[in-house]
């Protein structure tokens, strides 16, 4: 199978774990993942106000990319990108005068390719048939649980890890459309599938603090605290995530954690395609442990995860 | 909390712009205060989200412009969600800063960040950070 991937620009540079072992876990499951040719950052907010229309632009060049490569999917696994991706082809979609005024600004567009120096000036409009989805929603619906759980090489023995979802891949509902906003189940499922325990808890779907991390880091300190510290009173070893921003909250930030609540204690963050890399018998070396503040290198160990003999 | 009630055309107008901007209507919000019972940065704000909604009600806009709840707002959408009659407060929370004097000072610049800092920042936080609190 074969399908258009849009990293986005924080899995190229700083975390490149989730990128890295997305691609390992794809390649064990015969998924061949095609970039957008000369994609772009997509903008990172969806434009909240009717007049910063020009916030689409973007994305909606991406997802032009993608139509004119023959693409009918594309596949991110950034909660942002998927956010802002699904979001903006949504809105051209419902709105005839945006998808107008978006078509418009990008017939201007030029592209030059870096090594032949050829311009490119005549692109064909988006139509709106390119469907954003989340490898989440990707690995249930076109790759099936039963197929991932035929490939697994190795047995996570139900290790008990708390899914979160953060804010952007649930909310609005009525645009994300992924799952239920206050109680969803896309994420347990998939770790069950893996071979993980699912922990159930309140704060699965509460916000980690966003980037209110770099104006007010105290406050986003404190709403990682609350998530981390019910996960693990609920019993999780580890807390699965799918975005950039929400690893850098709640991996990073411990240290600030410890230093503000006393009873804090650490718990190592992963990104949910480590855990299916690694359960389909992907190399350690090979999951971009490095990137980790927490060290979550026991979680993947031969003791703790045996090789299934077939 | 205290406010001194206006009556006039700027009140008008102010909560007209709201209300174009944000595609939302204010008037829908019967205080409930679900916004601000799930709010994850409640704790920090001078004035919760339901009260900046029953302000721009009201068309007070001065006290609504200098409210620090509005470089809190991490559009996390929780609000959204529960509310009860379907209003996005965030996207009414990014309208007030639209309306914010465009010539004025960042609320929050590249030059309040340590460069140290700036070294290990994903550029995700970097891009969504300046996109929601700079001009």
């Amino acid at each position: 199978m074969k399908i258009h991937y849009y990293p986005g620009c924080t899995l190229k540079q700083k975390t490149t774990a989730l990128d890295v072992s997305t691609r390992e876990a794809m390649k064990q499951l015969d998924v061949e993942l095609v970039e957008p040719e000369g994609w772009s950052c997509c903008g990172a907010e969806y434009p909240l106000t009717e007049e910063k229309i020009v916030g689409l632009a973007a994305p909606i060049r991406v997802l032009r990319q993608v139509q004119e490569e023959g693409g009918d999917v594309l596949v991110t696994t950034c909660s942002f990108c998927f956010a802002v991706l699904k979001r903006a082809d949504k809105a051209i979609k419902d709105d005839p005068l945006k998808h107008k005024r978006i078509n418009a600004y990008l017939r201007d567009d030029i592209k030059i390719n870096p090594l032949t120096k050829e311009r490119k000036t005549d692109f064909e409009e988006y139509k709106g048939e390119v469907r954003v989805l989340h490898l989440l929603e990707f690995l249930r619906d076109r790759v099936g649980y039963p197929r991932i759980r035929e490939r697994l090489k190795r047995d996570l023995k139900s290790l008990p890890v708390a899914p979160y979802y953060g804010c952007r891949m649930l909310r609005p509902q009525k645009e994300m459309a992924v799952d239920n906003p206050d109680s969803p189940h896309l994420f347990e499922e998939y770790l069950e599938a893996v071979g993980c325990a699912a922990v159930d808890y309140p704060f699965k779907q509460e916000c980690c603090g966003s980037y209110i991390s770099v104006s007010l880091p105290a406050a986003a300190t404190e709403a990682s605290y609350r998530v981390l510290r019910s996960a693990r009173m609920n019993g999780a070893k580890a807390v699965a995530v799918t975005c950039p921003l929400c690893f850098y909250n709640l991996d990073h930030r411990q240290d600030a954690i410890k230093e503000a609540f006393l009873d804090f204690q650490g718990i190592p963050i992963v990104f949910f395609t480590q855990l299916l890399a690694w359960a389909l018998g992907v190399d350690k070396a090979l999951l971009g442990l490095g990137e980790h503040s927490v060290p979550a290198d026991g979680l993947f160990s031969e003791k703790s995860s045996p090789e299934v003999r077939p | 909390m205290r406010v001194k009630l206006k009556s006039g055309r700027d009140q008008r107008k102010f909560i007209q712009r709201i209300e174009e901007l944000s595609g939302e209507n204010v008037f829908a919000c019967y205080q409930c205060g679900r916004c601000s019972a799930g709010c994850p940065m409640a704790s920090e704000m001078d004035l919760l989200p339901n009260q900046i909604i029953r302000l721009v009600q009201m068309g007070l806009d001065d006290d609504v412009l200098r409210s620090k709840t509005l470089f809190l707002c991490a559009s996390c959408f929780t609000c959204e969600s529960r509310c009860p009659k379907g209003i996005d407060i965030a996207r009414v929370m990014e309208a007030v800063r639209h309306i914010l004097d465009p010539k004025g000072k960042d609320a929050f610049g590249p030059g309040e960040i340590p460069p140290e800092l700036a070294q290990e920042l994903p550029q995700q936080v970097l891009v969504s950070l300046f996109r929601k609190f700079s001009k």
